[in-house]
């Protein structure tokens, strides 16, 4: 899975920009590369699932501790472009409910 | 007014879903390495509209790796069994060669505490219990595979009286195709 950084955008978001899949190989990867940058002071974060087509229990996994980390710093993460069947997983373990999407991906 | 219902995994050793009669068997060793590969071989002649994009091979692919890593603690002297059957549905039976799923009770008790904190639409709690932890798991696990599952496989998830064999169906339409 590739992983791309936009840093500091107008709102003060920092974009991470996901590409491949977000499975039990990668995803524990991404999950400390991102919580490693809460640790280092950032604040407000940006996930694009739009280039992700495979999420499983893993990637949810780290989901759901990037959210508990953020929350510990009382900082932000909103997610976009989160579909098909990434989404269907999400809803299945409920953990959407915990997400704040985008405006494009709202519908719910 | 809404009602709060939890599934739950039940443990019946005679329940027709470990009925393998008719179904393709498949050793695979425990290498953990190889877990995506081993669901993609396994639905090579899926039919193309139980596929529902990637999520079957997502949810194949967990069934497998909690028979290799949480079951069989990776030995490679351990294997595991896969019966399956993709003809008018999807039906997996999965057996590893471990002691078991001991931690199933426990488990459920946690999901009744997970979802009444959603259905509380109390989210402070619910992200605290949003992962299952169990006595052998490790930072990297999700601890929310046996959630999704339990929705996923809409005709069945049953577990042998050892507990280290689950039986799981996903039924496409009323059986009729």
């Amino acid at each position: 899975m590739e992983m791309r950084l936009r840093a500091n955008d107008a709102q003060g978001f920092d974009t991470v920009l996901l590409k491949g899949d977000c499975d039990l190989y990668n995803a524990p990867k991404m999950k400390t590369a991102i919580i490693n940058r809460i640790g280092t002071g950032m604040r407000k974060l940006r996930m694009d699932f739009e280039g992700v087509a495979y999420l499983d229990s893993t990637g949810v996994g780290a989901i759901i501790q990037i959210l508990q980390a953020m929350k510990t710093v009382t900082g932000e993460v909103v997610f976009r472009g989160i579909t098909g069947a990434p989404r269907k997983v999400l809803e299945m373990s409920n953990v959407i409910s915990l997400m704040k999407l985008e405006q494009a991906d709202a519908a719910r | 007014m809404n009602q709060l219902i939890v599934r739950k995994l039940i443990v019946d050793e005679r329940n027709e879903l470990f009925d393998a009669q008719g179904m393709k068997l498949a050793e695979l060793k425990s290498d953990y390495s190889k877990i995506r590969e081993y669901a993609a071989m396994l639905l090579r002649e899926c039919p193309e509209r139980y596929r529902e994009g990637t999520l079957l091979e997502q949810q194949v692919s967990e069934i497998i790796k909690n028979a290799i890593k949480h079951g069989n603690h990776g030995d490679p002297e351990k294997a595991v069994r896969v019966w399956y059957d993709l003809r008018r549905r999807v039906r997996l039976i999965v057996e590893d060669e471990g002691e078991g799923f001991s931690e199933l009770d426990a488990w459920n008790d946690f999901l009744v505490k997970r979802q009444t904190a959603l259905y509380n639409q109390d989210f402070d709690e619910f992200l605290q219990l949003a992962s299952w932890k169990g006595k052998n798991s490790d930072p990297d696990d999700g601890g929310n595979s046996l959630i999704a599952a339990l929705e996923y496989w809409n005709g069945g998830m049953v577990f042998n009286a050892a507990r280290n064999k689950v039986g799981v169906v996903r039924w496409y339409t009323n059986g009729s195709s």
